[in-house]
């Protein structure tokens, strides 16, 4: 049975693309067939961070508008051959989307063998994102430790409730799950940040991961390789950690604790 | 000081529905009712609704059926109907007209209710009063931006309030988890509705339109502790539990 996961936030630039194309991958690395599916029309991101940018001849909205088929829309990725990308019109805007064309696409992708599709959301709560999470079986919630995106991954979830497929049609709620990223530990203990119990005191939905703050993840996009791929990072691990957790496996959580040690240590470890 | 303040309230009310006009028909119905039950009617104001007749079904003496009801211990006092013949002679008979209901009632039956007869269609008590519903409880958490209202009861909430929700009812508000968001109890003006919480942290309390914010800081003895808000002279006043 094919799982469409969206990865969603509310909150703009907290880390949704990102997660998108390391979680898809890592999905992809463990063995499954995977597609991943910008949702942000007319502000593509996902194809710069997935490296494949030149290779954009059709999109999302060819597809929908039946201008082009998945097969000549779906890009191959060059790190995980089980993985595709379906990147986002950059000259449409969102009014091109429409809920019974992302059904159909879903479908066809389902119909294809692919075992999980990943909806890359954008920020906000209109049409894309909206459109993003109606058919999501689960979510991923990307939040980062501080007030103002906590307080948008709340109206998030929210919507993930009530205007969903599954909401509207009474089945089994989507599956929640929330992934905190840009955490720095040392901040938090400072009382800067928020704490992972202050996240889960007001969102209450299972945590699936922690991403620690790091300056991978910009190098990562730089080169148009998800972070996942960068090998000895903490951020690649940390990603593979939720990959796991996703698919079941039981991980205790890494990456929340500052680093012990005086000031000279907490110097040389800084990445 | 005042002679009398003006203030709005609720009172409950019986409502017959009639689908014969006939004096003859009405007297055996109730005979009917109330043989088992002489004692069912007891002064209670009664409204008149007569959207049920049959077309065909007559002119009705407003009067005279005002007067057969006061003699079955009834007090008419309020008429409802969409025809304007009816409604010309309401103020002759010391009618109020009342407003055609949105939708349905909720079916509320009172207690000695007998099966509908030919007269009366069915004896329906029309609640108006703010705790006469059951509450409505709702067990999920309300999250940013998510509102729940309540008409005409109280309302429940097992699961926390977040902060840019809002909680409103007729009645009473109880949460039993973090009252974060907005809680607005008495929305129509019910002053006696209270707000009971297992923690007030709220962005916002109301009870019949009477409203604090957080901005000045809730008393140390209930911010985020088991709480009970109450209207007290038009003031709020918060105690803990």
């Amino acid at each position: 049975m094919t799982k469409v996961v969206v990865v969603t936030s509310g909150k703009g630039g907290v880390g949704k693309t990102t997660t998108s194309a390391s979680f898809a991958s890592g999905l992809a690395r463990k063995g499954h067939q995977t597609a991943v599916i910008d949702f942000d029309v007319g502000l593509r991101n996902l194809d710069l961070i997935m490296g494949c940018e030149r290779r954009v001849v059709y999109d999302f909205v060819n597809v929908i508008q039946g201008e082009a088929t998945l097969g000549q829309a779906l890009i191959r990725d060059k790190h995980c051959d089980k993985l595709s990308v379906l990147a986002a019109s950059q000259t449409r805007d969102k009014e091109a989307l429409r809920l019974d064309g992302v059904e159909r696409v879903l479908r066809e992708l389902s119909e294809m063998g692919f075992e999980y599709i990943v909806c890359d959301s954008p920020a906000g709560i209109e049409t894309g994102a909206l459109m993003a999470m109606h058919f999501a079986d689960e979510a991923l919630v990307v939040t980062n430790p501080e007030v103002s995106s906590v307080r948008d991954s709340d109206r998030i979830l929210g919507m993930l409730s009530s205007k969903t497929q599954r909401a509207l049609k009474g089945d089994a709620p989507i599956k929640e799950h929330l992934l905190i990223t840009r955490y720095n530990p040392a901040r938090v203990q400072d009382g800067q940040m928020l704490s992972l119990d202050d996240i889960q005191d007001i969102l209450r939905i299972p945590l699936i991961g922690v991403i620690p703050e790091s300056e991978d993840v910009l190098q990562a996009s730089n080169q148009g390789v998800p972070a996942v791929h960068m090998e000895g990072s903490d951020v690649a691990e940390a990603y593979r950690d939720v990959v796991e957790r996703f698919l079941g496996e039981d991980k205790p959580m890494r990456f929340t604790e500052a680093p012990k040690g005086g000031l000279l240590s907490r110097i040389f470890s800084r990445k | 000081m005042h002679a009398f303040d003006i203030k709005l309230t609720q009172a409950p009310m019986m409502a017959l529905h009639f689908k014969l006009a006939d004096p003859q028909a009405i007297e055996a119905t109730l005979a009917h009712k109330l043989a088992d039950n002489p004692g069912f009617f007891d002064g209670e104001a009664v409204l008149i609704d007569l959207n049920a007749l049959a077309a065909d079904a007559g002119p009705v003496d407003l009067p005279a059926l005002c007067a057969l009801l006061r003699r079955h211990r009834m007090n008419p006092v309020a008429l409802r109907s969409l025809d304007p013949s009816h409604l010309a002679h309401a103020e002759l008979s010391g009618l109020f007209v009342a407003e055609q209901p949105a939708k349905p009632q909720p079916q509320a039956q009172a207690p000695a209710a007998a099966p509908a007869a030919e007269g009366v269609r069915e004896v329906e008590a029309v609640k108006a009063v703010p705790t006469a519903q059951p509450a409505m409880v709702v067990d999920r958490p309300l999250r940013s931006g998510q509102q729940v209202y309540a008409r005409g009861r109280d309302l429940v909430v097992l699961a926390m309030v977040n902060p840019g929700a809002e909680v409103m009812a007729d009645g009473h508000i109880h949460v039993y988890a973090p009252l974060r968001g907005k809680a607005i109890a008495g929305a129509k003006g019910d002053a006696s509705a209270r707000i009971f919480t297992t923690s007030l942290e709220a962005e916002l309390v109301a009870i019949a339109g009477v409203y604090r914010t957080s901005d000045t800081p809730l008393p140390p003895d209930v911010q985020g502790r088991p709480a009970h808000v109450r209207l007290e002279d038009d003031r709020l006043v918060m105690a803990p539990m």
